[in-house]
């Protein structure tokens, strides 16, 4: 089954690419293998994916530790290279871009929320929100940075620095620092990996509101079925394989994928995944 | 091996890369320490070797009251003391140079004995032989080339005879020099100047001029004399060209004795001290004399130009300091990393039972290696360049033969200090390494820093203190009176500005690297505005990553600062020096060009020529009245200088003067004096002054002056020599003989004829072979002889007793006080006064100012005075220009030096930003990870590093600029009474150090920032 909708979305996605706009990001048979190709112990950590994300929707990619899931992510935000395949955002081919092209890229077209210490300690609050817009040397929109900070409540928190804030707070700049640029996608590194669920929560619903409201694609990894059922879309991964693609979801319904047979092995995962 | 010690030295082999910077560090540090280890005793040696060969009596006979040392308080002053004499300032370089190597430097500070104590010294058992060895300053030795033997040491010129030997001078060919034609080389100076035994040469002496010589022989000498020529020539030379500078031959500040007991060879301390004594008991009491063992006598000599020598040292002690400084720090900042790494090694080490203490040896182990290594190449290092050194100065004409080989404890000392060092520096990691929990966040900024206003309360009172100790020395400088003020204890007041000004700028410096931690975000605002206004997102960054961590901040910029800081105080003193120096070229110097001579005294003959050129509008002279005596005080060495009016209209006149100065030059019954010596001595306008001449002095110049009329090129010298009986032979002496009983007899002496006919009797009998009679006859001669001897002696002192009686004094009154070069250094008569002193004949021009008709082209007019000058060897022509530039050439090879000093600095400086930036970096791997991930380029990572560099870099270079300037400017203050009378701050100088700073920031910023971007933005993000 899991092969059959693999191949569905990608022929899906592959078919709306060239003329479609909805699709902001794709990947094409996309391989990677850890450790010397020659080895006998080489790891594949993507076997032949081929994926596509909308533009405004929220996906999140979700499976055991060694699945793939992070190295997915890494590979369609340019900071790993595929072994083989092909990654595009907005048309352009990440997998070919030099260093140069990859600095334009995360200027322009990617955002991205870290699991923690995402925030420059010597900067405040605000300086924070507008680096990026300062680094690529563009204009900051007063309106759309207002309202930003107005959505995720630090209104009040702007001349604060990062050790001045809370876990959940500090999250929340780096979620205004990711949107605040306006980029076709953000990629969201388990987000809410060391919050508490309150915080979590609150991260969460500015991620489901900034693609519902504002058309933001999101593309966030998670070991936490709570956190994807925010998502419009879960994208379970297994040994370097996309198993499972749920549009919509609910809590319950993923949950239920975890409790039969993967579930153990996504338990052992988290362990690992939280140090 | 114990497993600890294992894995330590397994961990020092993986960390190899990372100690490289700690051990180049290390070794420049210990090279420091051992090179002016190595250096000191160099020197020490050399100029123990020097004294050995110069000063080589067994005893010496000096007097034994000692007397003020105030001709020394002047030399203790800076350099622009030597412009008080402007003929002196010219040739101040090579005096400066050869005191070292003068073979009797005027160093001891006793009264002067008489010259007839040698018969005394002569007659006890034991003495080989009393010798006066007088040395004359100013003679030039002619090369073959024709031009003054060129010389990095300066010419000593000894008097040496058979009768007055100089032991440590081996004759290899012929032997000593008889009269004025002819002179003893050492065998170095032959080859310097091309000429060897026989050959015949040219000599200029002080008064007697140009003289044709003979080479009478070449010696070698015991040690090396470092570049010096040693002529040697007639002792009777030397007293009749003494006389005519003015110099009491009756007497001498000491008498050399060479004793018999070894056979010729120098005598041990014991045999020493028994011959000393013996000449002690032989001394009456009222020869004011004592005899010393040549021992302690050399002792004295050589600690007191090692003393001189020994600022070498300190100086460069403080670069070693600031190495090591750096050094230690670097090794903090690698071990920091290197544990920060480890942490989960040193887990793993616990979990399997190792203990704290066992996991801090597995880091002292690793720091004990980097220091053995570090220091080793240091020794090296150090060695290696002190012996460089020295071929480079042979190379350059001053041979030292000393070993400059480093003893066994200096190399336990500099292998201690790196060692030490090391561990220092390795401590607190290692503590780190033992006690802190395994896992523990990356994050440095988790844990803030101690507040720094400690810190800036402590540096601010140790500036403040500093200043008092500025303040104090200033208010000496300029006290009229030492015992009354400026504090209320005298000893305190007499300490002099050095101390007080030395106690200020270390308590300043330290104050500020103190307070430097407190100073960081400040000064990083304040010199980072313009980066973060021109790089908003780098700059600001780079402004505020400095503050994270102040203490290392202000730590890396230290090395600059005092690098900067005394580079820069150096800096202004020097430029203050040659303004004040040029102010008198510049503002008060009229003349177009000056002639001097390197022998002091330029021939009349020569000051002529010139007067006599067409284009010629004035020429100028200012002669110096010799042998003069004020107040009757030997002590008060005031130099009385010859002017007319003229001087002080045409060539130089006085910044300012109290009582009426023109008057005082054009009166008779007044004279000028020099505003440093008043307040010396406390002179006031209307004061009556007593000069004394000294008749000597005429009647050897009046003799000169004969001798001069026949000619400078001295061809023949007219002036009858006064055979010398104690050589002559015995036929030369019956001859003689035979002549005076013949003129005798001739004058109708009827007892004189038998005497004749019984001397050829005798003589036709001895000759015929009768040995008695040969006995005889050989008695008769030597009984001759001797009563020769002794007339000539007689006639000699009655000649000098004669001229001291035709001695001179006369009362003046104080004019005028002048301030300003050069009046403000000496006592100024016109040549009436001179001639009411009997001085007329004995004025020594020194200094010639010429000044040409406007419009000539001063060009051709130098050709013209170089020609009238080429005959006579040692008259420089130099513009105005020049004359400022000899002065300043001195300045500028000061300054050489400095620039290397602050290359050394530099480089060390680097070294610590470029370690304390990797650190840095390294711990922010993950935010700069962050920054690259969020769109930050390559090259704005490598801007905000090169911000940060260029910050750390500048604020050492800043502060170290107002600490030094600042202490500079003290200096001149304290200064300025003895002539350093300008401030000048060399603006361009410091902006040169601010550009060189911010390369240095920039260049050092490449390898950290290569680093940070060799990590992969995934790897710098990604927490394992």
């Amino acid at each position: 089954m899991s092969k059959d909708v693999t191949e569905t979305a990608a022929d899906s996605s592959a078919d709306e690419n060239n003329h479609d706009g909805d699709v902001v990001a794709r990947a094409v048979d996309l391989v990677k293998i850890y450790g010397d190709v020659s080895d006998e112990t080489q790891v594949s950590a993507l076997d032949h994916v081929t994926v596509g994300f909308k533009r405004g929707e929220m996906t999140a990619i979700m499976g055991p530790s060694g699945s793939g899931k992070s190295t997915l992510m890494h590979c369609m935000a340019g900071l790993d290279k595929p072994t083989s395949g092909k990654v595009f955002v907005e048309g352009l081919e990440v997998s070919a871009m030099n260093q140069r092209q990859l600095t334009d890229l995360r200027r322009n077209q990617i955002g991205f929320i870290f699991q923690s210490f995402n925030l420059v300690p010597t900067l405040s609050a605000e300086e924070n929100i507008v680096l990026p817009l300062q680094i690529a040397k563009k204009p900051i929109d007063r309106e759309w940075l207002d309202e930003v900070v107005r959505v995720v409540g630090l209104q009040d928190r702007l001349s604060h620095r990062p050790s001045q804030l809370s876990g959940g707070q500090q999250q929340r700049v780096a979620c205004a620092r990711a949107i605040v640029s306006r980029p076709s996608v953000i990629f969201a590194d388990e987000p809410t990996g060391n919050l508490d669920s309150k915080s979590s929560s609150q991260v969460l619903q500015f991620l489901q509101d900034s693609a519902r409201k504002h058309g933001q694609t999101i593309v966030m990894v998670t070991h936490d079925p709570r956190a994807a059922s925010y998502a419009d879309r879960v994208l379970v991964l297994a040994d370097g394989k996309i198993t499972r693609d749920m549009a919509h979801p609910t809590y319950e319904q993923i949950f239920d994928v975890f409790s039969n047979g993967d579930a153990a092995e996504a338990e052992d995962g988290e362990g690992e995944d939280e140090q | 091996m114990s497993p600890v010690v294992t894995i330590g030295l397994r961990d020092t082999k993986a960390h190899f890369s990372r100690f490289v910077m700690s051990i180049i560090a290390i070794a420049l540090g210990v090279a420091f320490v051992l090179g002016s280890f190595c250096f000191r005793g160099l020197l020490n040696r050399q100029v123990d070797a020097m004294f050995a060969t110069n000063a080589d009596a067994d005893v010496c006979v000096r007097g034994d009251i000692p007397t003020s040392r105030i001709a020394d308080s002047a030399d203790s002053s800076p350099g622009t003391d030597s412009s008080s004499d402007v003929s002196a300032s010219a040739s101040s370089a090579s005096t400066s140079a050869s005191s070292s190597s003068s073979a009797d430097s005027d160093d001891e500070s006793y009264n002067n004995i008489e010259v007839s104590l040698v018969g005394t010294i002569n007659a006890v058992d034991g003495v080989s032989q009393a010798v006066l060895a007088r040395s004359l300053d100013g003679v030039v030795l002619v090369d073959s080339d024709g031009v003054a033997t060129p010389t990095m040491g300066g010419t000593s010129t000894l008097g040496m005879s058979e009768s007055q030997p100089w032991r440590s001078a081996h004759f290899t060919q012929g032997t000593y020099p008889h009269g004025i034609h002819e002179v003893a080389l050492s065998a170095d100076t032959a080859e310097a100047a091309g000429v060897s035994y026989g050959d015949t040469t040219k000599v200029v002496y002080p008064s007697s001029g140009v003289t044709d010589v003979t080479v009478s022989g070449v010696f070698d000498l015991d040690s090396s004399e470092a570049g010096g020529l040693i002529l040697g020539i007639d002792p009777d030379v030397v007293d009749s060209e003494l006389q005519a500078q003015g110099t009491d031959t009756d007497v001498i500040s000491r008498i050399r004795v060479y004793g018999d007991a070894n056979g010729g060879q120098p005598l041990t301390e014991d045999q020493q001290r028994q011959l000393a004594d013996a000449i002690n008991a032989a001394l009456s009491d009222d020869s004011d004399a004592t005899a010393v063992t040549g021992d302690a006598y050399r002792d004295k000599l050589s600690s007191s130009t090692k003393k001189q020598l020994g600022f070498i040292q300190p100086l460069i002690l403080i670069f070693a300091v600031i190495a090591l400084f750096v050094g230690s720090f670097i090794i903090a900042n690698t071990f920091s990393m290197i544990v920060r790494e480890s942490m989960r090694g040193y887990a793993l080490q616990r979990s399997i039972g190792i203990s704290p203490a066992q996991v801090s040896v597995t880091v002292v182990i690793q720091a004990l290696a980097l220091g053995v290594a570090g220091s080793g190449i240091g020794i090296l290092l150090g060695w290696g360049v002190v012996e460089l050194i020295v071929a480079a100065l042979a190379a350059q004409g001053t041979p030292l033969d000393a070993s400059a080989a480093p003893s066994a404890s200096s190399i336990v000392v500099a292998l201690a200090v790196g060692v030490v060092v090391s561990l220092l520096g390795a401590a607190l990691p290692a503590r780190r390494a033992a006690l802190a929990p395994p896992i523990q966040a990356m994050n440095e900024t988790a844990n803030p820093e101690k507040p720094t206003w400690p810190r800036a309360v402590e540096g601010v009172a140790m500036i403040a203190l500093g200043a008092v100790c500025w303040r104090f020395a200033v208010l000496v400088a300029n006290a009229d009176n030492l015992d009354l003020g400026p504090s209320g204890w005298p000893w305190l007041n007499h300490l002099g500005v050095g101390w007080p000004l030395g106690v200020g700028a270390a308590f300043a410096v330290i104050g500020v690297i103190v307070m430097a931690p407190a100073l960081v975000s400040p000064v990083a605002a304040v010199l980072g505005w313009i980066p973060s206004h021109v790089f908003p997102v780098t700059g600001r960054l780079a402004v505020r990553n400095l503050g994270r961590q102040k203490r290392r901040t202000a730590n890396t910029a230290a090395a600059l600062f005092v690098g900067l800081a005394i580079v820069s105080c150096i800096g202004v003193v020097t430029a203050s020096i040659k303004t004040s120096v040029s102010d008198i070229v510049d503002n008060n110097l009229r003349s177009d060009y000056l002639l001097s001579s390197q022998s002091m005294r330029l021939p009349d003959a020569a000051i002529d020529d010139v007067r006599a050129l067409d284009d010629v509008q004035d020429v100028t002279a200012r002669s110096q009245a010799v042998g003069i005596t004020v107040n009757h005080d030997d002590s008060i060495p005031a130099m009385t200088f010859v002017v007319s009016r003229d001087f002080a209209d045409d060539v130089v006149s006085p910044d300012s003067w109290e009582g009426d100065f023109y008057g005082a030059l054009d009166s008779d019954s007044m004279i000028v004096v020099g505003k440093s010596l008043a307040q010396k001595y406390d002179w006031h306008v209307g004061d009556a002054i007593t000069l004394t001449s000294d008749g000597v002095t005429m009647k050897a110049a009046e003799q000169m002056n004969q001798s001069d009329s026949t000619g400078v090129s001295g061809s023949d010298d007219s002036e009858s020599q006064t055979p010398d009986y104690a050589t002559m032979s015995s036929e030369d002496l019956q001859a003689q003989m035979l002549a005076r009983f013949q003129q005798a007899a001739a004058g109708g002496d009827d007892s004189a004829s038998a005497q004749l006919a019984a001397f050829q009797q005798l003589q036709q009998t001895a000759a015929a072979g009768d040995s008695a009679a040969s006995a005889q006859l050989d008695q008769q001669v030597e009984q001759y002889r001797q009563a020769m001897a002794r007339s000539v002696e007689e006639a000699k002192r009655k000649a000098l007793d004669d001229a001291k009686a035709s001695s001179r004094t006369e009362k003046y009154t104080i004019g005028a006080i002048a301030k300003g070069t050069p009046w403000g250094f000496g006592l100024w008569i016109n040549a009436d006064q001179a001639g009411q002193l009997g001085e007329t004949d004995a004025l020594i021009t020194s200094v010639a100012f010429v000044k040409f008709k406007d419009g000539t082209d001063l060009d051709a007019a130098r050709g013209e005075l170089e020609s009238i000058a080429k005959p006579y060897y040692t008259i420089s022509v130099m513009s105005r220009d020049e004359y400022t530039n000899t002065m300043s050439s001195m300045i500028d090879q000061v300054m050489i030096i400095l620039y290397a000093l602050l290359a050394l600095s530099v480089v060390i400086a680097v070294f610590g930003i470029v370690n304390t930036l990797t650190l840095s970096i390294f711990e922010r791997t993950r935010e700069i990870g962050i920054l690259r991930a969020v769109g930050m380029s390559d090259g704005q990572v490598r801007g905000m590093i090169a911000i940060e560099s260029t910050l750390i870099s500048l604020m050492g270079t800043v502060l170290g600029l107002v600490v030094g300037v600042a202490a500079g400017y003290e200096i001149q203050r304290c200064y300025a009474p003895v002539g350093m009378s300008s401030l000048t701050v060399p603006w361009a100088q410091l902006v040169l150090f601010l550009a060189v700073s911010v390369v240095v920031g920039v260049l050092a910023s490449f390898p950290p920032a290569r680093r940070a971007l060799r990590v992969p933005v995934l790897d710098a993000v990604v927490v394992d």
